[in-house]
């Protein structure tokens, strides 16, 4: 499976950069008039003056050979720079993540279990947390957290890892914020349902102890839409990373696939989408094997209903 | 020639001026208040600022983008620019008034077609090996190696040959007389690298996967994309007079204008050359943060690139210059760092004549805005009610705010506006494609030349042939006058020339120039010693930098 979206969205993603406006020699000379002969050498290089699928099949095959092509723009392999970006991305995203289902499910929990002042307060704080897209989050972070108070650097990577957590709090959580309330939200709302079912109905009666009661009949049911949810939010959290990535100037992926695109700089464009689809698919395979982790009835290959 | 369009690469952010910037809006009364009426050429502005005296560990300087090469041919951008001319150092140098001096070798000029340069004794690249005649040749040819595609090839359009002629000189002849080579010598093109190290580099040479050999006080560290271009002291910089003071610089690309400001405000950046910073006023009123001002090369304009709609009348023409609110422009797109135009040209390159261009200009009228007089031009040319396009990008936001000025103006002397808006990334087509300019009339820019000097600007647009003439413009007037000063060594008769082609062009506007942008330089608290004006994208600007005492 993830050999044929990797193949579909190469291809996909090449022809719709072939196709858009633009030209990366112009990118590249920064619009000066070149003299025809550099030009001509110029597309010869990067094999621009052939036709479009001669283009990817040259793409293609030194993609299989490992080899992901040369940036026009930088004169420098794609590989080595993706390398130098994919951490700071990866650690984002990670980041965000942990703080998306250490505090978005257990909201989620509590408020579910304890309804009252404590859930209500819950419900309002994502109901509008949901709303803030990331890059308001950063901005509003950027001047308490950074500006006024001090806190936190503004801007940047870090050199080892404590001043990278240090660096990535800020992006994180503006990456996290809204993701965490869907999260929290749909945490609540499925260990509400679980604990109005009939069996945890019969098992309060039969007077199971609370906690029992908690983690066999109503957390371990209700984690199946959670992880799905997480899951989901995770995965696009990759896509998202991008605006964060900017706002805090990180040397992050998405931020570079962005402005790649826009100098259609292809081969970095392809290389980065392979990364994020690859990402992608692998997250959703977690999802599943946790299924059938979390609910033996799920095999493998097949899906839940 | 060597004029270069600059588009500035400002994404429209609009929630984040909102809440970082106090005066974002397009209020035409918002701040800037301290330039109103500031027209003459040098008030209030700075070219340098005073040399630090201690030493700095570290110095993160932002550029508005990452650095996409360190090989100054194809140095084209000011990230590129301002990385180069950090580390490299150019056959003459431009002083930061723009004065013309010796850089690594020493200029004569035996007869008109023949230029004699000496290398300086004791000039030696970082690694200790001293600069050669044969290096000299060898970087100047790279600009013209068509297997290269350098962007600088066409300044050497009148070059007849580069030669070594002793084991200290380097001898050019013309084909004719040129005096406007010698700018572009102090300039990028003019940067000289070492001929063994950079064969040895092949094509990796200025890129992240090679290295560079240069001759500056900083010299190149190491090169990560996305995090930054590292520079470190030079211990063994070959001129004893200068003593660099910060171990080590990086200059990190910050597209982002609200990242910049928070970085600024909070020490995670400490100097810059950014422009058209929205966010200028916040960051003047910061004790985090001190702003100069220093005379500025580049001009904001409209180019007019069609003479066949209704801006192909002078008097429309004239009358749209008339019509354009420019105060209004220069408070709320550059926050105040900008002057009032009186030619095409920024008063910021008057780099020679000085004395001859600052009468001549102080004599020609400012470009203040008169609608009743605009209308009546428009009146006689029988243009009323008559429409033309603008090509725009509503992605750059300086580019659609001036756009906004100018519907404002036409519609005031009742003449209509079309907009054909293309994304931010397509914008440089119009500069470059004849099929992305059919069906408009003309189209905003910031643009500057290679070095102080008015005619490396007009040159590209008045001259038939130019690169940015787009119109075919000729008026013989002006090409005689231009091509008179490109053979004039003497630099009075030369600001002379120059003048009369900049007062000629003004009455006949091909473009129609909207502000003169400053300089800004930016540095946090306790660090001076930059240079302040636009000199800076073209020799080395860090020498004096340091901590204040």
């Amino acid at each position: 499976m993830l050999v044929a979206s990797l193949l579909v969205a190469s291809f996909v993603i090449f022809a719709a950069l072939y196709l858009a406006p633009g030209n990366p020699i112009a990118a590249l000379s920064g619009g000066r008039t070149l003299p025809p002969s550099s030009i001509a050498v110029l597309e010869a290089r990067y094999h621009l003056n052939e036709p479009f699928l001669a283009q990817y099949w040259y793409w293609l095959k030194n993609a299989l050979h490992g080899n992901l092509g040369i940036s026009i723009t930088l004169r420098e392999n794609v590989s080595t720079l993706i390398a130098s970006r994919i951490w700071t991305t990866a650690g984002l995203v990670l980041y965000a993540s942990l703080i998306i289902v250490a505090l978005g499910i257990g909201l989620g929990i509590l408020s579910g279990l304890r309804p009252g002042a404590f859930d209500t307060s819950t419900l309002v704080t994502t109901a509008v947390s949901a709303a803030i897209p990331a890059f308001v989050a950063a901005i509003v972070l950027i001047l308490v957290f950074a500006v006024k108070l001090g806190w936190f650097p503004a801007l940047g990577n870090g050199t080892d890892f404590l001043s990278n957590v240090r660096h990535f709090t800020l992006p994180a959580v503006a990456l996290a914020i809204s993701s965490l309330a869907i999260v929290a939200r749909v945490t609540r709302a499925s260990v509400r349902e679980e604990g109005r079912r009939e069996h945890v109905q019969t098992a309060v009666s039969r007077g199971i102890p609370g906690r029992q009661l908690i983690q066999r009949h109503v957390l371990r049911n209700a984690a199946i839409p959670i992880t799905t949810v997480t899951g989901i939010t995770i995965a696009s959290l990759i896509a998202v990373a991008a605006v964060v990535e900017v706002a805090f100037s990180l040397n992050g992926l998405g931020a570079y696939l962005v402005l790649s695109a826009q100098s259609k700089d292809l081969a970095v464009v392809q290389g980065i989408s392979l990364v994020l689809v690859t990402a992608f698919v692998v997250v959703n395979v977690i999802v599943d094997v946790l299924y059938a982790v979390l609910d033996p009835r799920v095999a493998l290959g097949s899906r839940a209903q | 020639m060597g004029a270069r369009r600059r588009i500035a690469a400002v994404t429209a952010t609009v929630a984040v001026c909102a809440l970082l910037a106090a005066a974002c809006g397009r209020s035409a009364n918002s701040a800037g208040s301290s330039a109103t009426g500031n027209i003459s050429p040098t008030k209030g502005l700075v070219t340098d600022t005073q040399a630090g005296t201690k030493t700095v560990p570290s110095v993160t300087w932002a550029v508005y983008r990452d650095v996409n090469s360190l090989d100054p041919i194809y140095a084209f951008d000011y990230p590129e620019n301002t990385a180069d001319s950090l580390m490299c150092e150019s056959l003459l140098r431009q002083a930061p008034d723009g004065a013309l001096q010796p850089g690594l070798a020493s200029v004569a000029t035996p007869s008109p077609t023949t230029m004699v340069f000496t290398l300086r004794p004791g000039v030696k690249f970082w690694d200790g090996h001293p600069v050669t005649p044969a290096d000299v040749v060898y970087s100047l040819d790279r600009n013209t190696d068509p297997k290269l595609g350098g962007f600088y090839s066409l300044v050497f359009n009148r070059v007849k040959s580069i030669a070594a002629t002793s084991s200290t000189q380097v001898t050019i002849t013309l084909k004719q007389p040129d005096y406007w080579l010698q700018g572009e010598l102090a300039s990028v093109p003019g940067i000289i690298i070492e001929k063994a190290f950079a064969q040895k580099q092949g094509k990796n040479y200025g890129t992240p996967a090679g290295s560079i050999m240069c001759t500056g006080a900083y010299m190149f560290k190491s090169w990560n994309p996305g995090v930054g271009v590292i520079a470190v002291r030079n211990p063994h910089y070959w001129n004893s007079s200068v003593h660099p003071l910060v171990d080590q610089i990086t200059i990190k690309g910050v597209p982002d204008i609200s990242s910049f400001t928070s970085g600024m405000l909070t020490g995670g950046i400490q100097g810059s050359y950014y422009f058209a910073l929205s966010t200028l006023n916040q960051l003047k009123s910061s004790s985090a943060v001190k702003v100069w001002q220093g005379p500025g090369w580049s001009t904001d304009a409209f180019i007019v690139s069609s003479f066949k709609g209704v801006l192909g009348s002078l008097k429309v023409r004239q009358a749209l210059s008339l019509a354009l609110n420019r105060q209004g422009i220069i408070n709320s797109v550059y926050k105040g760092a900008a002057l009032m135009p009186r030619w095409l040209s920024n008063p910021g390159t008057f780099g020679y004549g000085k004395s001859v261009f600052t009468a001549a200009y102080d004599g020609s009228p400012v470009l203040t805005q008169n609608i009743t007089e605009a209308k009546k031009l428009v009146q006689q040319a029988g243009a009323t009610g008559k429409t033309f396009t603008i090509g725009t990008s509503s992605q750059l936001a300086n580019i659609s705010a001036v756009t906004g000025d100018y519907q404002a103006a036409a519609q005031a002397i009742g003449l209509k506006v079309v907009l054909k808006s293309v994304s931010a990334q397509n914008y440089i087509n119009f500069f470059i494609d004849p099929k992305a300019r059919a069906g408009i009339d003309g189209f905003l820019t910031v643009n500057y030349g290679d070095y102080a000097d008015p005619a490396a600007l007009l040159s590209t647009l008045v001259l038939p042939g130019g690169s940015q003439n787009y119109t075919n413009f000729n008026n013989p007037q002006i090409t005689a006058a231009l091509e008179q000063a490109r053979s004039t060594a003497n630099l009075n008769k030369r600001a002379a020339l120059v003048a009369k082609a900049e007062k000629l062009t003004m009455q006949q506007m091909p473009w129609i120039p909207n502000v003169q942008p400053t300089s800004l330089l930016l540095l946090s608290k306790g660090l001076t010693g930059a240079v302040a004006s636009f000199a800076y994208m073209f020799a080395p600007w860090a020498d004096g930098l340091g901590g204040s005492g």
